[in-house]
Order: structure tokens, then C-alpha cells, then sequence
């Protein structure tokens, strides 16, 4: 009994305040995505006179959601998936290798291309919209399949951007497996593409799942370049650039379907997240725990 | 050794041949139609491909090309190119090149010639090529079919007049009838018949033609423009312009370098300075509030959930962490929804009528609530990791030794955590320098600075006023002082990023 009581106190005052703060912030981080699942299957399609529990109104959101041929939702994720998943694929292919040269071999002016790759990529790439814009339509005036409104040059763009936070992050993994394994290799007789392929790709799977995911959703979120790119013509749009489409404007903010395809879209990488959120955290927190 | 067809090697060496011949051959290409930088661009890399791959020392720059590259074409270009603008002024009136410029304002100056009366005209196309002519008669003169390349003459026993007077078939050419003008809409608004040197026939509608003669004449021999009605000469001016000597200018001028001119009237020029003044300040003053604000919220949820006997610390974290994983695309428009001012979420959450995104000191506190919210799980992923990496010995020595939670917190937990977050905070405000996203798709960097007399907004940052400055027509679309503030912003966040990266012992090699 005097056990129980005096764990109850325990409870009281080290935990049930932990809860309650807990529970404040929890409110505050799912805020935007609560309404936006609310809002989804509201029937009145506007924020503002919307309910924390919606007038259910069933699928009809969705519905005009899918079947808007002006609007075509399904084409804009088809557009995203094929755009993000090819270029983060590429972003993490061309992070390893860059990565891979950097931690291993030993060569003058190492540090100063690390470096040189960051500080080149803080240059506002926004500002450089109108110049990819040219050379992108110089491009195409020659090769039809890379000019605008194509995916392929817009994946090439990507695929060379975040370069610098990508290296710099695999890097630092690179480091953390210990060069003995492929230093004995090499004795072996292995070449350096055998160590790359056989050794330090399998044991920095982890963190190429982090950064192809990370880079990923970078890319989803995307909006000025690919709007810049692709235009702005209903079937080569992307989920961000289209789905802004139905809240432009002040008269006819439609935030029905809107919120139900920013709920389509969120869902998948939500789960994606919590199912990896083990290597996402070790892959964001690199750097700080190695000071 | 045996000798192997089919060894990796020889792989290697097929395959990244075939790759720079199709670089190559893109880049040739390219050349052919005059794009001499990509054309360049794309045999370099094949010379190089070919260099690097074939060769047997040098391995790391194998590694590395792909994506240097890549950030040659698509990064350093660019910054290039846009940094070479801002020693230009760049802007409306001023994007054409000198002799367009110059052509407009002699276009702009011509003349009806009174004494002539309209001459009745009619459309045609030729036949061999398509080009669109005028047909019609100098009273008293020969049938001629002209443009702005040629003029020629049709009469003869092959063309048919009507009894109206107008030509019904002409050798050569198809007279076009009035449903078939839309077809060649483009060719018949820019029609025009020289005559001579000087005057030209310019289409008034589709029926007649009237004779204009030129206000202003351009002598390319000294570069001057000359009024022929008062005599006034007009010269070029240090802005790109044609102007006479009491300093009155022609339109359009064109694309001139100014040199640091772009520079120089960030600090000289009052209508310049007092808006960017204001989006300076803000864009500091918004960075320090996101980072430390999201910072201390980070610190202290690490700090009270990083307790052993709380069971439930990692569903917590799992809903800390959410606003991480929606895209920030959608959750901050659905944020923009929820600040609605009337009728809005949060304002009948609160029975408030706050004039959210409307008012400037609303819409900044609203800006750094949705940033926060974006970036607290950041901040307290790494203060949670770097609170768990100090020695569990250090913090039992401390409290043996007496010290209060308060005191052992102060005096080793929190300088440890600072010390090792340091230099992500600094990149982390590096990055709120540059937060373009939020404001743009928030409050669009509204509302309006009361005393900018142009479209500097209350929430606007450097980088977003940078953008409206090139790419809103409102205000000029100044691509030259875009130009030259991204690169002293570039500046700015380069330096603050050397800065945090010499602090990073990442970067020093292998461990």
C-alpha cells in the first residue's frame, strides 16, 4: 500500500506534467494535418466554416478529385513519382560516389572541393530560374526529349541539386566505417570499385535510404523550378505546382479537393517516415553528435 | 594474363567511349545551331570523360565528375550568368539590344505624309515561298506587289482585274480573301512596303495603306539620332538611353552595362535603400527568431523527454517529429487556410477576429509560428542526440559532488549541447536566411510596406524580394538589382556557412 502510494506520487510529479506538455505540443505538431484530414471529407469545401469533426459527406472530396479532367490529379502523380523517385536516385548515386572519393582516397584540395560543393549550391537557384529556363529551352530547340516541358531535363537538374549537403552527409558516414575493412581488401587485390561495391555500399544502406528519402521529399515539395520547367498546362504539372491550382485566386478557393489531395499525397511519405524513422533520425542528427 | 574480349576492363572502355561520342556528337550539334555554350559545354565533358575514365591514375576525380558536372551545367552557370547581370540595368525598356532599341524609336517617330491620301490595297501570298504581300497602285503608277524585303511589278496580260478595279488573279501569288486572314495573322500585323529610303507604307486595316515618313533619322557613323522637324540631336547615355543635351531621353532604351551602378544605389539611392532597409532587418530579425525560438522549444522537449521512466517518450517523438514528414508544400497552404481572418480556424479557436496575414505585426508573428513549426522537430532531434552523448560519468561526478539538477544542467549540460549543435544552428540560420517557401506561400511577403512606394511587404525577406523584384512586372522587373542583391545575399550566407563549416570536425579528413 505505502509502495503504491508513493508511486503514485512518483506519477504526479515527475510524469503527469511530462504528459500534459506532451500532449500541448502533440496538438501543435498535427495541428495542419488534423484540419486537413477534417476538411477532406467536409462537405462544404471551405476552411473556414469547417468543424474539427466534419459533416461527413463521404468520398465526394475525392471524387471531384479524380474525375476533374482539367485538373488531372492521378497524371500529377504519376509526373511526381517519376520525377522524385529518378532524381533523388540520381542525387544518391552521385552524393555516394563523390562521398565515397572524399573519405577514402587521399588527394590534394580534398577539403576545398567539399567546400567549394556546399558554398556553390547557397547561390539562390531561384535567381537562376530564367537562366535554367534558357538553357533548358536552348536545349530543346536540338533535342526535343530535353527541352521544356519534359521530365528528363528537370530530373538532371534535381538530380545535381542538394549535391553539396548530400556529400557532405554521406561523407561523414563513410568515415564512420572503419578503412581497415578496405584497406584489407585492397591487399586482397580488390580494385576500388569492387571496395565501393562490395563493402562500403552494403554497409551504408541505412543512410543511402535516408538520403534517397530525404531527397525525395525535397523534391516533392518542390515548385518554382518545376513550374518554370514543365509549365503550367493541367497533364505535365506536379502534385505541389498543381494542387496550388485549386486555392488560387480569392473567389474560388476549392480547399475540398485540395485537402483531400494533400492528404493522398502526405500519406504514404507519413508512413514512409515513421516506418524509417530510425534511420531518418541518424541520418538529420549526423554531425551533432561527433563534435 | 589472359587477354579477355570481354574483361571489366574493356567494358569500361567501351562503355564510356560510346558515352562521349554521344556527348560529342550532342555537343556538334548544339554548335550547329549556335549554342555555343552548351555545345561546349558537351564536348569538354567528352574530352574529359574520355581523359578521366581511360586513364588509370587519378582515381577520385573518377568519382567526383559526375557530379561536378552536373554542377557546372545547372549551378555555377547559372550563377554566373545571373551574377553578370547585376552589372547591367537589366530591365523593362531596358531588355532590348542597342540597335532594336534603336529601331523601335525610329519606328515610334514616323509620320502620315498628309498630302498623300490612303492607297486601297490588297493581300496576297506568294506562291513559291508563302510570304505575304501587299498588292495595290500608286495612282496613276504600275501594279506592284511589295514587303519589307522587295517590291516588284505585277502588271501584264497575266493578271485579271475585276470590273471594281481590284485584282482578281495575279501570276505567283493567291489573293487572299478576308476568312483566310487569321490564317497569317502574325506576317499581316508586321506588313510594311518600303519605298525608297526613307518612307513606308504601313497598313491602316485591311483595305488601305497610308504613307508615313520617318520624325528621326539614325546616323550609325556617330552614333546619333537626330529630330528632323527641330534639328535636335540625341546621343547615347550612360543608362542605355538616347538623350539630348537638356537630358530628356527616347524609349525603349536598351541592356547596357552600368557597372556597379546596381551596387553603388543600394546605398545612394533613397527609393532603393529605405524598402530594402526594412527587408534587411526582417530578414535578420526573422532568422534569429526562428532559430532560436524553434531552438529553445527543441532544448527543452529534449530536455523533458528525455526521461528514462517515461514510457511513452517514443510515441511522443513520433508525433514531434510529423511536421517533418508532410510536405511543407501542402501543410503550409493548409496553414495559410487556417490564419484566415474571418471565420478562420485559429481565429474561432480563440473567439478572436486577429487580422492574421493582413496586419503587419500579425503576419510576422504568424511567418515565425509556421516556421517553428517546421523546424522545432529539427531542433530537437539534435539537442535529444546530443544530450545523450554526454558521458553518463560527467553528470553522476557533478551530482556526488552536489551539484542541483538546475546547476548540473547550466554549468555541463547545456554549454556540452551547445557546443556540439553550434555549428548545425549556424547552418540551420544560414538556411532561415534563404526561407523563401514560408513567406511566399504564406503571406507572399505582404502586406505592404506603407512607405516603399513600390512592393516591399512586411514579411518580406531578402530572397523574396529579390524574387518580386525580377519576376513581378509591378516592379520592372529589375533583373539587373535582383542580380547584384542575390550575389551580396550569396555573400552573406557563403560567409556565415565558411564560418560554421571550419567549426565542423567532419570536414577534417577521416577520423
Amino acid at each position: 500500500m505505502k509502495f503504491s502510494r508513493s508511486k503514485v506520487k512518483y506519477w504526479m510529479t515527475k510524469l503527469l506534467w511530462r504528459h500534459i506538455v506532451g500532449i500541448l505540443v502533440a496538438a501543435f505538431a498535427l495541428f495542419p494535418l488534423v484540419w486537413m484530414i477534417s476538411a477532406a471529407f467536409d462537405v462544404t469545401g471551405q476552411l473556414s466554416t469547417q468543424k474539427l469533426i466534419p459533416t461527413f459527406s463521404g468520398f465526394d472530396n475525392f471524387q471531384s478529385l479524380f474525375s476533374n479532367t482539367e485538373k488531372p490529379y492521378t497524371t500529377w502523380v504519376r509526373n511526381s513519382l517519376v520525377i522524385a523517385t529518378a532524381a533523388a536516385l540520381l542525387q544518391t548515386s552521385i552524393g555516394a560516389l563523390a562521398a565515397y572519393s572524399l573519405s577514402r582516397h587521399k588527394f590534394r584540395g580534398r577539403r576545398v572541393t567539399l567546400t567549394t560543393i556546399l558554398i556553390v549550391q547557397m547561390f539562390p537557384q531561384l535567381l537562376a530560374a530564367t537562366t535554367l529556363f534558357l538553357i533548358i529551352n536552348s536545349l530543346g530547340q536540338t533535342f526535343d526529349f530535353l527541352g521544356l516541358g519534359h521530365q528528363l531535363p528537370l530530373i538532371l537538374i534535381f538530380g545535381g541539386a542538394a549535391l553539396g549537403v548530400n556529400t557532405w552527409i554521406l561523407k561523414s558516414f563513410f568515415d564512420t566505417i572503419p578503412s581497415e575493412i578496405d584497406e584489407a581488401a585492397k591487399i586482397d587485390g580488390a580494385s576500388h570499385a569492387l571496395i565501393f561495391m562490395k563493402i562500403i555500399v552494403p554497409l551504408a544502406t541505412p543512410i543511402f535510404v535516408v538520403i534517397f528519402l530525404l531527397s525525395f521529399i525535397g523534391i516533392l515539395n518542390e515548385y518554382l523550378i518545376t513550374s518554370v520547367i514543365l509549365g503550367l498546362d493541367g497533364p505535365s504539372m506536379t502534385i505541389a505546382v498543381g494542387l496550388q491550382q485549386f486555392i488560387y485566386g480569392s473567389y474560388a478557393k476549392n480547399w475540398g479537393p485540395f485537402t483531400a489531395g494533400a492528404l493522398l499525397a502526405t500519406t504514404p511519405v507519413l508512413i514512409l517516415f515513421i516506418f524509417l524513422q530510425k534511420y531518418l533520425i541518424s541520418g538529420l542528427v549526423s554531425g551533432s553528435t561527433k563534435g | 594474363m589472359r587477354f579477355s574480349l570481354f574483361s571489366r576492363r574493356n567494358l569500361l572502355f567501351a562503355l564510356t567511349g560510346i558515352f562521349s561520342s554521344v556527348l560529342a556528337l550532342a555537343g556538334f550539334s548544339l554548335l550547329a545551331d549556335s549554342s555555343w555554350f552548351l555545345g561546349i559545354f558537351f564536348i569538354v565533358s567528352a574530352l574529359l570523360t574520355i581523359r578521366i575514365y581511360w586513364a588509370k591514375s587519378n582515381i577520385h576525380a573518377k568519382y567526383i565528375f559526375p557530379g561536378v558536372a552536373l554542377l557546372v551545367l545547372f549551378h555555377i552557370y547559372p550563377a554566373i550568368y545571373s551574377g553578370q547581370v547585376a552589372f547591367t540595368n537589366d530591365s523593362n525598356g531596358h531588355q532590348l539590344s542597342k540597335s532594336q532599341a534603336i529601331d523601335a524609336i525610329l519606328e515610334d517617330s514616323r509620320i502620315p505624309v498628309e498630302s498623300q491620301s490612303p492607297v486601297k490595297y490588297q493581300l496576297a501570298t506568294r506562291i513559291s515561298d508563302g510570304e505575304i504581300f501587299a498588292i495595290f497602285r500608286f495612282p496613276g503608277l504600275n501594279l506592284v506587289a511589295g514587303n519589307s524585303n522587295q517590291m516588284m511589278l505585277i502588271g501584264g496580260s497575266q493578271t485579271v482585274i475585276n470590273s471594281d478595279g481590284l485584282v482578281k488573279s495575279a501570276k505567283g501569288f493567291k489573293i487572299l480573301q478576308p476568312n483566310e486572314y487569321t490564317l497569317h495573322a502574325e506576317q499581316i500585323q508586321s506588313l510594311e512596303v518600303r519605298l525608297g529610303s526613307s518612307q513606308v507604307l504601313i497598313p491602316d486595316d485591311f483595305d488601305y495603306l497610308t504613307l508615313y515618313r520617318p520624325g528621326r533619322t539614325y546616323s550609325e557613323a556617330r552614333d546619333e539620332i537626330l529630330d528632323i522637324a527641330t534639328g535636335v540631336a540625341y546621343h547615347p547615355n550612360q543608362n542605355g538611353q538616347m538623350a539630348n543635351s537638356s537630358g530628356e531621353v527616347l524609349y525603349p532604351g536598351w541592356k547596357a552595362n552600368v557597372g556597379f551602378r546596381n551596387f553603388t544605389s543600394i546605398i545612394s539611392n533613397e527609393e532603393v535603400r529605405r524598402p530594402l532597409l526594412a527587408v534587411v532587418a526582417w530578414t535578420f530579425i526573422n532568422a534569429f527568431l526562428i532559430v532560436t525560438l524553434s531552438f529553445l522549444m527543441g532544448l527543452v522537449l529534449a530536455l523533458i523527454f528525455n526521461f528514462p521512466a517515461l514510457r511513452s517518450k517514443r510515441i511522443y517523438r513520433t508525433i514531434f517529429i510529423t511536421p517533418l514528414a508532410i510536405p511543407s508544400v501542402l501543410s503550409i497552404l493548409v496553414w495559410a487556410g487556417l490564419f484566415q481572418t474571418s471565420n478562420g480556424v485559429i481565429n474561432r479557436l480563440f473567439h478572436s477576429e486577429i487580422p492574421w496575414l493582413t496586419d503587419a505585426t500579425w503576419a510576422r508573428i504568424a511567418i515565425v509560428l509556421v516556421e517553428i513549426w517546421i523546424s522545432f522537430p529539427y531542433m530537437f532531434l539534435i539537442t535529444t542526440g546530443a544530450i545523450q552523448a554526454i558521458p553518463g560519468e560527467i553528470l553522476e561526478a557533478a551530482s556526488i559532488d552536489g551539484a542541483s539538477h538546475y546547476k548540473s544542467f547550466r554549468l555541463i549540460k547545456l554549454p556540452l549541447v551547445i557546443r556540439t549543435v553550434a555549428p548545425l544552428l549556424v547552418a540551420s540560420s544560414a538556411m532561415a536566411l534563404n526561407n523563401f517557401g514560408v513567406i511566399y506561400l504564406l503571406t507572399g511577403g505582404g502586406p505592404s510596406l506603407a512607405n516603399s512606394n513600390g512592393n516591399a511587404g512586411a514579411t518580406d525577406i531578402l530572397i523574396s524580394y529579390t524574387y518580386k523584384l525580377a519576376f513581378n512586372s509591378q516592379e520592372g522587373n529589375n533583373y539587373g538589382l535582383a542580380s547584384a542583391l542575390s550575389i551580396l545575399n550569396f555573400i552573406m550566407v557563403g560567409l556565415m556557412s565558411i564560418y560554421g563549416l571550419r567549426r565542423i570536425k567532419t570536414m577534417e579528413g577521416v577520423n
